[in-house]
């Protein structure tokens, strides 16, 4: 690293003061006593309010109401006509803050809503109860996966339209969410999120576009409401629900198995005991077969990846890596197949990035340069992206290191920008000099090259000895 | 889970835990940025503290709709600027400011710092204002080059290369002492 850098790390880093406990404690107790005074010499109220006698009058309230009307409308029109309000993210968190209900529609790419969601949200940001609705083509392509969940705040129930049953959970056992904490998700909208584009449009009508992290995608703004109108291919509204929207009910002709504690004693169905049990052992197996792949063992992680089948749907993909790894290229080509079904049968985007890049190299290596082309051209944009919003690169990481999962390896914006260039090298055999240790300015320049570089139609040639770009070794 | 919102509500509705919860969270991060922006610590105390009552008499008509780490930030680099203002138009000239610590004072009293921090902070009083600036704003204020542009009136390059030849300058006078 340069001694450039070094001095800005130094002065990020080591440049910092502290107050000692006593000068802590004075300058504290200064500022409370300011607030206590201030607390004090409130105004009390004092003789008669005008405002208050006026508005005993019934005909005086409605004349005061229609002057205030009057004047709103007067200045959010005058408002509107001299100074186009800047928007600021902070404005959406804001928003965001008096939320109460979500509601949730994704939709695949002929407009099929593929899932339907309904949020009650309480005071302190977190989701009190929650409804799910799976559509019945979705259920037909995956017959054991819950046709309905309800929570009611107590308890969950899971609607299983293949055996005519309802189970029903504790919810502290069993509960389902949408994107996991909420609060965390906003938090990280204010932190991290990026305006992309003022006063664009989505689907005709008036957005701001805003780039989500922890949502991985692009986001849409409300300019009126400031809140968040579509977050990639899911729409959001506020609405509240209508009555029963969460009240657990049970269809005629279905079963009850009720498994919340207390709940009388009666016999679990074979069927929902071998469920669970095989669950629990893809369970394990896929968290084994991530641990192994973290440690480079790829022969057991394909061993375990291959038992976790249809337990989580990254799990064909780490397959295919884990047979990458150990040269069996067709393997790991048909396993990144399947993953594209995956997601293109739950009528989800087929464009993974990710699983592009990963199936292109391993045609590369397979000798069909054909597919290679087409696999890693259609990622390109989504990789050079990355390049200014690292956070769009975090799929990428993902599919190398699926511990990130469990919270280990998450990296910094600068490493995957840095792991990016070098896939972008590594397809492209290109080199613009990105540089860690280079100035910001330099970098910028690098960046703007790799933009153009695609702009000008970016041709794929896969290069595996592609120098890398070392990452600072701080 | 964002705090700083439950905080600021808490803080305008009288809490005085809120107000001492939002002191010890950014107290220190304001005393950095003050002593990077000023020559003499014993100001940045002064300037942290008049930050504070002032934020605190605020409550009443309290109504940030924003960043309160931002706004308490802005608060200092203000208030930072008037008081910079305020000694160019003194006879003593900046430099020739009290020492940035009182050895007669236990540490519990002042600020504390490390012997390194010493030493970047005796390269950074060094530079030129408008460099110290650009350098303490963007790297202990997290500040964007535009933002601080805007509150220099300046242009975007100006402050880039403002910010380029103050770091030159400290790795010269740092001289090895940057740590590996």
């Amino acid at each position: 690293m340069k001694p450039e850098d070094r001095v800005e790390k130094a002065i990020r880093e080591e440049f910092t003061f502290a107050a000692g406990s006593k000068l802590r404690d004075r300058m504290l107790t200064r500022a409370l006593d300011a607030q206590e005074e201030c607390r004090k010499s409130r105004p009390a109220p004092a003789g008669p309010a005008i405002g208050r006698t006026t508005m005993k009058s019934p005909i005086a309230k409605l004349a005061v109401a229609a002057a205030i009307l009057a004047a709103v409308v007067l200045s959010i029109s005058l408002w509107n006509k001299s100074t186009p309000a800047a928007y600021a993210l902070d404005q959406t968190i804001e928003a965001l803050q008096n939320v109460r209900f979500l509601h949730i529609i994704g939709r695949d790419d002929t407009g099929r809503i593929k899932d339907e969601r309904w949020i009650e949200i309480g005071m302190d940001g977190r989701q009190v109860r929650y409804r799910q609705q799976n559509p019945p083509w979705l259920i037909e392509q995956y017959p054991s996966a819950p046709a309905k969940v309800i929570e009611d705040g107590e308890s969950t129930a899971v609607y299983r339209s293949d055996k005519q049953a309802v189970i029903l959970y504790d919810r502290k056992d069993m509960q389902y969410q949408w994107v996991g904490e909420l609060g965390k998700a906003f938090e990280n909208l204010r932190q991290e999120g990026k305006i992309l584009e003022e006063n664009t449009e989505y689907q005709g009508q008036p957005a701001h576009k805003v780039w989500w992290p922890y949502m991985s995608a692009e986001c849409y703004i409300d300019p009126q409401t400031k809140l968040p109108i579509a977050i990639g291919d899911t729409e959001l509204s506020y609405e509240q629900p209508s009555a029963g929207t969460f009240e657990i009910t049970i269809p005629d002709g279905y079963a009850v198995l009720d498994k919340r504690p207390g709940a009388p004693v009666t016999s679990v169905p074979q069927w929902l005991l071998d469920e669970e049990s095989a669950q629990a052992n893809k369970g394990q197996a896929f968290h084994d077969g991530s641990v192994a792949f973290a440690g480079g063992d790829y022969a057991e992680a394909a061993r375990q990846f291959e038992m976790a089948l249809g337990w989580d749907s990254w799990a064909p993909f780490w397959l295919g890596s884990a047979y990458y790894h150990l040269g069996k290229y067709d393997l790991a080509i048909y396993n990144y197949n399947k993953e594209f079904d995956i997601w293109a049968k739950s009528g989800s985007d087929s464009k993974l990035s990710y699983c592009s890049y990963a199936r292109g190299l391993a045609y590369a290596c397979s000798g069909n340069l054909e597919a290679a082309q087409a696999d890693l051209q259609a990622c390109l944009p989504d990789m050079i992206r990355t390049l200014r919003t690292p956070s769009g690169g975090q799929m990428f990481e993902y599919a190398e290191n699926p511990m990130i999962r469990y919270g280990k390896g998450k990296l910094t914006d600068e490493v995957m920008v840095i792991k990016m260039i070098n896939r972008l090298r590594l397809v492209s055999g290109q080199n613009f000099g990105y540089d860690p240790a280079a100035s910001a300015e330099e970098n910028e320049l690098a960046i703007a090259a790799w933009e153009q570089w695609l702009a000008d139609g970016g041709s794929i040639n896969v290069t595996f000895d592609a120098p890398p770009v070392v990452e600072s070794q701080e | 889970m964002l705090e700083d919102e439950v905080l600021k509500w808490q803080f305008k509705c009288g809490s005085s835990q809120a107000l001492a919860r939002i002191y010890d969270k950014y107290v220190d991060s304001l005393l950095t940025l003050a002593a990077g922006l000023l020559n003499d610590a014993h100001e940045a105390e002064d300037v942290v503290q008049d930050v504070f009552v002032a934020f605190a008499r605020s409550a009443n008509g309290f109504t940030l709709r924003g960043n309160l780490k931002a706004y308490l930030t802005t608060a200092v680099v203000n208030r930072v600027r008037d008081r910079i203002r305020r000694q160019q138009r003194r006879p003593a000239a900046l430099n020739e400011a009290t020492p940035a610590r009182r050895k007669s004072q236990s540490p519990e009293e002042q600020l504390v710092f490390t012997e390194y921090a010493g030493r970047l902070h005796e390269a950074i009083k060094e530079l030129p204002h408008e460099q110290r600036e650009a350098i303490v704003l963007r790297l202990k204020g997290n500040m964007k080059f535009r933002e601080i542009a805007r509150l220099q009136g300046v242009s975007i390059n100006t402050v880039q290369g403002r910010y380029r030849y103050g770091l030159q300058k400290l790795r010269s006078s740092l001289n090895g002492e940057v740590r590996k």
